[in-house]
């Protein structure tokens, strides 16, 4: 029974977990990050399965995570608005018209200079070709280029 | 696509599988919730609270609470084979008197226990991860070689 709980428990704190780090963290793995998402896998291993050997509990472990996984992502679907943007937060401009939107940069703990290099990736030189830079739900950074 | 919208519903039929498997669980169909056990004779009272159904690994409890309702000279508890069988004992507090092995099972000599009073035994068990089984569990208070009373009970390990 326990098992259940826990694992369940894990999964609200870890969604609880990324919601609070950032998508900016979550969209990079830098080798410090690497090493902490390990850390934190064994960390969690010792919560839920605790001195459990057995692969009942593997089996109870890991099926309670895919069920919460899928029970979370069927009510996104359902209720975007509402829960979609407690779980999975809203995209925010980070570019308009050119110029970086500090107010919203500083939110998310983004340097002009990522900015410029996630632009460079997408294959635009500089902040004045851009319309709209979006730092999307995922962490990612998506720029829509000004028109010719 | 064509002809295979039965596909979803197969995949959402093995899902609902998985539901029922750790709404199972979270009921307790596989471990570790103890359960009560009671017994009584004219001389005592036996309560154990135990799990009956465990998972390789887990580190469990059984408590014997045991009621004197005339006084017992030598208070004996007899654990059948099944408490033992791959079940490593981390420790019995508080110690017995003494231990022997009575016809295969496992007696543990109490002592004295003055009417009207509890003797509480804390065992406390690990169980061996690589052990599968379904096994009696029985449980009997004796007064020297006096039989009391008996209790059934049964332990299933989960692999």
């Amino acid at each position: 029974m326990d098992v259940v709980i826990r694992a369940a428990l894990m999964y609200c704190f870890l969604l609880f977990l990324t919601r609070v780090v950032g998508r900016r963290e979550l969209s990079t793995l830098e080798p410090f990050d690497l090493i902490l998402l390990i850390v934190l896998g064994d960390l969690i291993q010792q919560g839920v399965t605790q001195s459990d050997y057995s692969f009942t509990g593997l089996m109870l472990a890991a099926g309670t995570i895919a069920v919460m996984q899928t029970s979370v992502s069927w009510i996104g679907y359902r209720s975007p608005k509402k829960a979609g943007l407690v779980l999975e937060g809203e995209p925010i401009v980070i570019v308009q018209d050119g110029k970086c939107l500090e107010r919203n940069t500083k939110r998310e703990r983004i340097r002009e200079e990522e900015v410029l290099e996630a632009a460079r990736k997408n294959g635009i030189g500089s902040l004045d070709e851009i319309e709209w830079g979006i730092l999307e739900t995922s962490g990612e950074m998506t720029f829509i280029q000004k028109s010719q | 696509m064509q002809g295979r919208g039965w596909h979803i519903w197969v995949r959402r039929g093995l899902f609902a599988l998985l539901t029922l498997f750790v709404l199972a669980g979270l009921f307790n169909a596989f471990g570790q919730r103890p359960s009560t056990a009671r017994a009584a004779s004219p001389e005592a009272e036996l309560q154990i609270t135990a799990p009956t159904r465990v998972r390789g690994g887990l580190l469990w409890q059984a408590r014997f609470t045991i009621h004197a309702v005339t006084e017992l000279k030598q208070a004996t508890l007899v654990l059948g084979q099944g408490w033992l069988e791959n079940n490593t004992i981390n420790t019995i507090e508080p110690s017995p008197v003494g231990e022997a092995s009575r016809n295969g099972s496992l007696s543990l000599d109490l002592g004295h226990v003055p009417a009207g009073e509890r003797h509480v035994l804390y065992v406390q068990f690990q169980t061996n991860p690589a052990n599968v089984a379904h096994r009696t569990t029985d449980v009997q208070l004796q007064d020297g070689e006096k039989l009391l009373l008996s209790v059934h009970r049964t332990l299933t390990v989960f692999p």
